[in-house]
């Protein structure tokens, strides 16, 4: 049980290095965290395309904030 | 569900790190991105992984065109499809895709400007659609494209433009020459024409000027589509369509083919984009047009088709009114173009569209057969000449061909106007060359070639029974391979082949097994006096019933004479077949002529020499002998008179008084003799002798064809009969000289008869001196001269002398003419028997002394 337990583990963990190949490849600028997040999202039934625009939505958010911080900051 | 928010919170944190202690912005962007999934973004088809790949591959490839990361993709895509765990792995492909290729549009332009990025190719600007789906955040974010507000705008006042992807469906029925439900064709089915094209408006959508224009470009395929179509199915019911036609229609068929085809995959590509779409009018799904079609795809896609159909359509106008060879003559002219495609195209439909014709070709050229039902080879049989043979050399009896074969020989010689039907007509006139049917691709050198061949290759089947050899021939061919379009180069060997080869048998034909040649010197012997010793026996046993009236003459007594004349010559061996030919008969005569008028040889031929020795050469032929035996006529009753002149010298000079005229009459006589023999020397040797010496070369060379033996025994023939006839140039004064040498063989003749009587009257003459002398030695003769006597004689004299001298002038006189009229002929060989005639000028002093005298 325990050994096709790590067999699991360790062939999740080869797919999850390999879509952080494509990631890197398609350069979307997820680290592997966040992808790991993703893919679990979207294997749960998640839209991939809703979620590529939150992601989106979010970059833009921080990118929003920082712009903001920086201005305070001047 | 739970899970979710927890990982979107987690996303949420890990993006933005400002959120993990403002606990007011996490909960904000939290719902933010629960909007957002929970909105209808990208809700597509079942797409397959394998589609979703290519398009990544593209994207790949756009970004780093050396195609190394592509090729990576590819590998990790199959490493990850091998993957047990997840389930959803092309949603994750998928996600990793719109993420990479939004950050790469994103990183191309401003996010704050979306509607200014330029587009990426294969693919519309996701912010764009972002903002509409939620207009609070993209408000917020950015303004709104102006695209984007002018659709709502229109949406507003009620009158949107019609989604594409409805015009799309009538669109591809359009390319069919089909009425779709916004756009229809305009009913006219008179002036097929040029039917209109009708956008219809519901009051709803409006179509936009773009999707307009971009239909009208459309339309054009559907219009030619249409022409090509009903051409091809009306001819496709017709009959008495040509083969190259048919041929014609068989391709324009299998294009149309290839042209459904195209559509029917553009239409599936469509289906799968409705499907998905289902309600949505507006047609936004990015997705969607991503993959599916538009009008302008459809355009670009059936951009090639355009051209196409209008070359075809083209061809069909070309069809409309030209045929056969002359179809294949435009399509022809189209190759010659810079455009690879075109001259693609119209290579292929050309080495479609001429099989029929080279099939017929083959049959033409292998086999001396036309089998051209539809008449579109560019050899036409003429239908009333092979009616005309009803010779019972089985043909087949295709009623297609209509070949009804040459006629062979008709059997019985006698009949010259039967003969007149014969082998010529069939040569000159069964065949005939169409210029206008030639292709183009063959060049009218190897038309005329082609035509040739074919020509001889029947002729030796039909004419010359000898059929044997072109069907051996045939088979032999046949194993050269097939003549085609794409090898010219091939199809004018063969032809150059075919036609040496067919050429040389015909040569071989008529001077081996039709002895040509025999023919030709027999004619030269007989008709031209070659034989000189049968001409002198001819003419001995023949002159004194020459003298009577024609209509004394019998025919089968000239022919006997003929005989005996054969026999007692060398002629006797010349081959019975050449002899049998010989006949000899009357012209037809008039009141008063005599047998000297009327008398002539004749050869018979019959065919298919006939088609040499035609029956306008054979009448040259009479023309030609017909003055040679007047000449030899003349040469004959001078050298008979010179005889008996010399002969009964001793009789006259004895009479003193008469010594001097005859004197007179030697001088007059040499000169006649003179003036004959240079102008049968002249006949003989400079004219017939060196024409039959450039017709015997040309027929050892043995070039050409039949046409080109039949030309150069027509110049042989026509030079003789220019230059023994001395025939000049002038119009309407052809004859001047011939008949000027005529009267002068006239004059010739008359003093002849004088001398002949001064020859009677110098012997009585001679007698009574006798018979004086004798009364004058007491011996009596005859009986005393009376004075009576004496004094008609002097009478009989004087009228003797005068005649004598009016001849001698005149012939004097008229010779002088000749030999200056001569001496202008336009024709060198003539100009020198002028030359001949007065060698040592002695005409020309004449002519000097006389104007002295004046």
């Amino acid at each position: 049980m325990a050994s096709k337990e790590s067999d699991r583990i360790s062939s999740a963990q080869q797919t999850l290095d390999i879509l952080y190949d494509i990631s890197q490849l398609l350069n979307t600028g997820l680290d592997r965290e966040t992808l790991a997040t993703c893919v679990s999202m979207i294997e749960s039934g998640v839209n991939p395309e809703a979620l590529a625009a939150v992601i989106q939505e979010l970059r833009r958010e921080k990118a929003a904030l920082t712009a903001r911080a920086n201005e305070k900051a001047s | 569900m739970p899970s979710v928010s927890a990982s979107l919170t987690a996303l949420v944190q890990n993006l933005v790190p400002e959120s993990r202690n403002d606990e007011r912005l996490a909960s904000e962007l939290t719902a933010l991105c629960q909007e957002v999934l929970n909105s209808h973004i990208g809700q597509t088809r079942e797409s397959d992984v394998g589609h979703l790949a290519e398009l990544v591959k593209r994207h790949l490839q756009q970004t780093s065109p050396s195609g190394v990361s592509a090729l990576r993709f590819t590998n990790l895509l199959s490493r990850l499809l091998e993957q047990p765990v997840l389930s959803r792995k092309h949603a994750s492909i998928l996600f990793l895709h719109s993420l990479g290729s939004s950050q790469h549009s994103a990183s191309a332009s401003s996010a704050f400007l979306p509607s200014l990025a330029p587009p990426p190719p294969n693919r519309p600007l996701p912010p764009a659609t972002i903002s509409k789906d939620l207009p609070a955040v993209s408000n917020k974010q950015s303004g709104k494209p102006k695209a984007q507000l002018l659709r709502e705008y229109r949406a507003k006042i009620g009158r949107p433009h019609l989604a594409e992807a409805l015009l799309l469906r009538d669109a591809l029925y359009i390319l069919q020459g089909i009425s779709g439900k916004h756009v229809l064709l305009s009913d006219k089915r008179d002036s097929s024409e040029d039917r209109n094209l009708i956008f219809r408006d519901d009051p709803l959508h409006i179509i936009s000027a773009s999707n307009r224009t971009l239909i009208h470009r459309l339309a054009e395929l559907g219009h030619l589509y249409t022409r090509v179509a009903t051409f091809v199915q009306e001819r496709e019911g017709k009959s008495g369509v040509g083969m190259i036609e048919q041929s014609l229609c068989f391709y324009l068929q299998s294009q149309l083919t290839e042209y459904f085809r195209l559509i029917a995959i553009l239409e599936s590509q469509m289906v799968a984009t409705s499907n998905s779409e289902g309600a949505d009018d507006a047609g936004q799904n990015p997705r969607d047009e991503e993959t599916g079609l538009t009008l302008k795809r459809l355009e670009v896609w059936i951009d090639e088709w355009r051209l196409r159909l209008r070359m075809m359509s083209v061809c069909v106008e070309g069809c409309r009114d030209s045929h056969g060879g002359a179809l294949v003559n435009l399509i022809h002219s189209y190759t010659e173009n810079g455009d690879p495609f075109v001259r693609k195209f119209t290579d292929e439909l050309l080495e479609e569209v001429s099989k029929p014709f080279f099939a017929t070709l083959h049959t033409w050229l292998f086999s001396g057969e036309l089998h051209d039902p539809f008449s579109e080879f560019f050899v036409a049989l003429d239908s009333e000449v092979a009616q005309m043979q009803h010779h019972p050399i089985a043909n087949g009896g295709g009623l297609l061909s209509g070949d009804g074969g040459f006629g062979g020989g008709s059997g019985d010689g006698d009949d010259l106007s039967g003969e007149k039907e014969g082998g010529l007509l069939l040569w000159e006139r069964k065949y005939e060359f169409r210029k206008e049917m030639l292709p183009t691709f063959v060049g009218e050198p190897f038309g005329r070639k082609i035509f040739s061949t074919g020509k001889s290759l029947n002729f030796i089947r039909y004419s010359c029974h000898d059929s044997d050899w072109v069907a051996t021939r045939e088979k032999m061919s046949n194993t050269g391979g097939i003549l085609q379009y794409s090898d010219i180069a091939g199809l004018e060997r063969s032809i150059d082949a075919a036609y040496s080869v067919a050429s040389q048998r015909l040569f071989d034909v008529f001077f081996d097994k039709f002895r040509l040649l025999d023919h030709l010197k027999a004619l030269k012997h007989y008709l031209m006096l070659g034989h000189g010793d049968f001409a002198d026996q001819l003419m001995e046993a023949l002159g004194p019933s020459m003298s009577k009236p024609a209509n004394t003459l019998y025919r089968h007594n000239l022919t006997a004479t003929l005989e005996t004349a054969i026999r007692s010559s060398n002629a006797q061996h010349d081959p019975p077949d050449v002899l049998r030919r010989l006949d000899a008969r009357m012209l037809e005569y008039s009141h008063g002529e005599i047998g000297w008028d009327v008398f002539t040889l004749e050869y018979k031929v019959d065919a298919p020499i006939d088609t040499v020795l035609d029956p306008d050469g054979m009448i040259k032929y009479l023309k030609l002998f017909s003055h040679l035996w007047k000449m030899k006529r003349i040469e004959l009753a001078l050298s008979q008179a010179w005889m008996k002149i010399a002969g009964g010298a001793r009789n006259f000079l004895r009479v003193p008084a008469l010594t001097y005229d005859w004197h007179k009459v030697r001088i007059v006589m040499a000169e006649m003799i003179h003036f004959m023999r240079q102008i049968q020397a002249y006949c003989q040797l400079e004219v017939i002798e060196c024409s039959w010496q450039s017709l015997l070369d040309f027929i050892h060379k043995k070039e050409g064809d039949l046409d080109a033996l039949m030309q150069a025994h027509r110049n042989y023939l026509d030079r003789m009969v220019k230059k023994v006839l001395l025939l000049s140039p002038k119009a309407g004064r052809e004859e001047n000289l011939l008949n000027q040498v005529r009267e002068l063989f006239q004059i010739i003749l008359q003093f002849r008869d004088a001398t002949d009587r001064f020859y009677d009257y110098s012997l009585a003459e001679a007698a009574m001196l006798d018979s004086e002398k004798d009364y004058g030695r007491g011996v009596y003769t005859s009986a005393a001269p009376t004075s009576e006597r004496s004094k008609s004689s002097a009478d009989t004299l004087a009228q003797i002398r005068q005649n004598m001298e009016e001849y001698g002038t005149s012939f004097s006189e008229r010779a002088q003419t000749i030999v200056h009229s001569l001496q202008t002929h336009p024709d060198l060989d003539c100009r020198f028997l002028g030359i001949r005639l007065s060698f040592s000028d002695f005409y020309k002093s004449k002519r000097d002394l006389q104007q002295q005298k004046a």
